[in-house]
């Protein structure tokens, strides 16, 4: 990664698809809703946190400080590409984080399970797909046009905004 | 993917070559059993089995490899590829050709292989015109554009060489054919088919799985032993020098090693650990490319090009290269049609809902079935094995194509869904 914002995102993307893969698996392993315990109660609330993060602040980021640098060379396509699929995303992800958050503290319903369970599997292929679009095109998108100053910018916003 | 949605090509462009490849896929294994008798002890000659080959060859392999190109390389290089008429047009003299001139082979009619062979050239060569405008403009992607650019090259030595054997059916005046043919299907199969292959999996395979991109100087390095193995064993084929030829060998065994190598690191530090079903096939394709390599070893070493001759085009054409192919047909007709479903706003469809697992599943096993049969049957000179392999390679393209329509079948539905949902607000 050649760009301090590049390294950035990816960070944050190995760290989401991490949360990912521990939803897959979470999803793989229950097909029924899952005793309730210390350990599910802080993995959902990591699930929960990770995910705001993603779709708010590293959206966020992406959407008000990046993409307008990409817009003001003409790269207009991957930016109107992108954000759509951050619109499709976003409330997936809220839907899966708020329900992680309320099953932290007393555990799944069936019915609650049910919803986790597909809106869950949506998210995570929904979110893969996208982060392999974002770590393929993006990422080399930003070593090519973005110059150093700019970059360091970018850098900077981002570790202050996103953390 | 950078670019991306300003240099999506229409959804109908590169799916007419998917579609056509699909087809003539099926098509083969169709003429592989009706000609199964030829199969045994193939060497060479015109005939249903040399029909079969190029439907595979050019009807498969390259038009897939036609379609993916048209669409990938603007994306990863970032650089347009040229007009869609253009795109139409190498199109519309491609699949005729390959279908008349498979025709010509199978019934021995020189005006079809004639005919066929001169616009499946003229398709081929507006593909390399396009390409290779194409590279010219990129200097910051040498692991790709290396190969690419030997795939270019290979294309002009291989359609050259394809033509005089064409030529030479009815007139005769090579000096050796099956020294022509044997450096023709080098080019061909490791060189034009082969490079692509590699270059494209540089770009592809770490963005499936999310893995870190293959260094620039382990793209650098298989070009430059594949290049050099190309020269030495189509160049020593052709002169009938069979040590030059092995010593070419050897150098794309060299290649491939690095290229698995580069590969195998990128997959084990990859972000997704569970790979996706399309993966088994690029399993399948990755073991055999260094087994068909060792199996050229031995007819260019003096062993009898009946079995080895065989086994090593087989495993070269279906075992390296259609498994490759394949698997990465599988994947990215659905990654495009999912690209391409949000054009009219709402989301995008899923990949899981767009690819349907049986028919990959029943064309995975009928494929390595298929593969293993018919080697075994090579090998020990049997025609069981073969009708049998036949049987299951025909069921595998069949299950394929059901894959392939209903992939498209399923983007219809979406887009359709969209389309009302859409209308009504």
């Amino acid at each position: 990664m050649n760009t301090q914002t590049g390294a950035l995102l990816h960070q944050a993307h190995m760290t989401t698809i991490e949360a990912l893969q521990s939803l897959d698996e979470l999803l793989g392993n229950n097909k029924k809703a899952p005793a309730h315990d210390d350990l599910l109660g802080r993995k959902l609330k990591q699930l929960a946190r990770i995910l705001k993060s993603e779709v708010e602040s590293h959206f966020g980021f992406e959407e008000n400080h990046l993409f307008k640098v990409f817009v003001e060379q003409g790269e207009t396509g991957i930016v109107t590409m992108l954000t759509h699929e951050h619109r499709s995303i976003l409330p997936l992800a809220l839907q899966v984080a708020d329900l992680a958050v309320a099953a932290a503290e007393t555990g799944f319903t069936d019915a609650s399970w049910s919803e986790f369970k597909d809106a869950g599997a949506e998210l995570v292929e929904r979110e893969i797909f996208h982060i392999q679009k974002e770590e393929m095109g993006l990422l080399a998108a930003i070593s090519a046009m973005v110059d150093p100053e700019t970059d360091a910018d970018l850098a900077e916003t981002y570790r202050r905004e996103v953390g | 993917m950078m670019g991306a949605k300003d240099r999506l090509l229409p959804p109908s462009i590169p799916y007419r070559f998917f579609v056509a490849a699909v087809a003539f896929h099926l098509l083969a294994w169709v003429l592989l059993l009706v000609g199964n008798d030829g199969a045994l002890g193939f060497v060479g000659g015109q005939g249903m089995v040399l029909a079969a080959l190029h439907l595979i060859t050019l009807g498969t392999l390259a038009m897939t490899a036609m379609g993916a190109a048209i669409q990938l390389l603007p994306v990863a290089t970032r650089r347009p590829l040229g007009p869609v008429w253009a795109i139409k047009l190498m199109f519309i003299l491609y699949a005729p050709g390959v279908a008349l001139f498979a025709a010509g082979l199978a019934h021995s009619l020189a005006w079809a292989q004639h005919g066929g062979a001169t616009l499946c050239v003229a398709g081929l060569a507006l593909f390399g015109g396009l390409v290779g405008a194409n590279l010219r403009k990129v200097d910051d992607l040498p692991g790709v554009t290396r190969h690419a650019w030997l795939a270019v090259v290979s294309l002009a030595g291989l359609a050259i060489l394809g033509l005089a054997l064409v030529v030479d059916f009815t007139k005769g005046f090579l000096p050796d054919h099956m020294s022509a043919a044997a450096a023709h299907a080098v080019l061909a199969g490791y060189g034009f088919m082969g490079m692509l292959a590699l270059g494209f999996s540089y770009v592809l395979i770490p963005m499936f799985v999310l893995g870190p991109a293959v260094p620039d100087a382990v793209g650098r390095r298989t070009a430059l032993l594949s290049g050099l193995g190309l020269l030495l064993g189509a160049g020593g084929a052709l002169a009938g020098q069979g040590l030059v030829a092995a010593l070419g060998i050897v150098l794309g065994l060299a290649a491939s090693v690095v290229y698995l190598r580069g590969m195998g690191t990128s997959l084990k530090k990859r972000m997704k650990k569970r790979l996706e079903p399309f993966f088994r096939m690029v399993w399948i394709a990755w073991a055999v490319l260094p087994l068909s390599l060792l199996a050229g070893l031995a007819p260019a070493l003096g062993a009898p090009l009946d079995p080895w001759g065989s086994l090593w085009g087989f495993l070269l054409v279906f075992g390296w290269l259609l498994s490759f192919v394949t698997a990465i047909l599988q994947r990215i007709m659905p990654f495009l049609a999912s690209m391409h479903s949000s054009a009219l706003g709402g989301k995008p469809a899923l990949l899981s809902h767009l690819s349907p697992k049986l028919p990959v599943d029943i064309h995975l096993g009928c494929h390595g079935a298929a593969l293993v049969l018919i080697s075994v049957a090579f090998m020990g000179g049997w025609v069981w094995p073969l009708r049998l392999g036949l049987l299951a390679g025909l069921t595998g393209a069949i299950a394929f194509g059901v894959y392939t329509v209903e992939v498209l079948r399923r983007y219809r539905s979406h887009m359709a869904a969209a389309a009302a949902a859409h209308q009504q607000g």
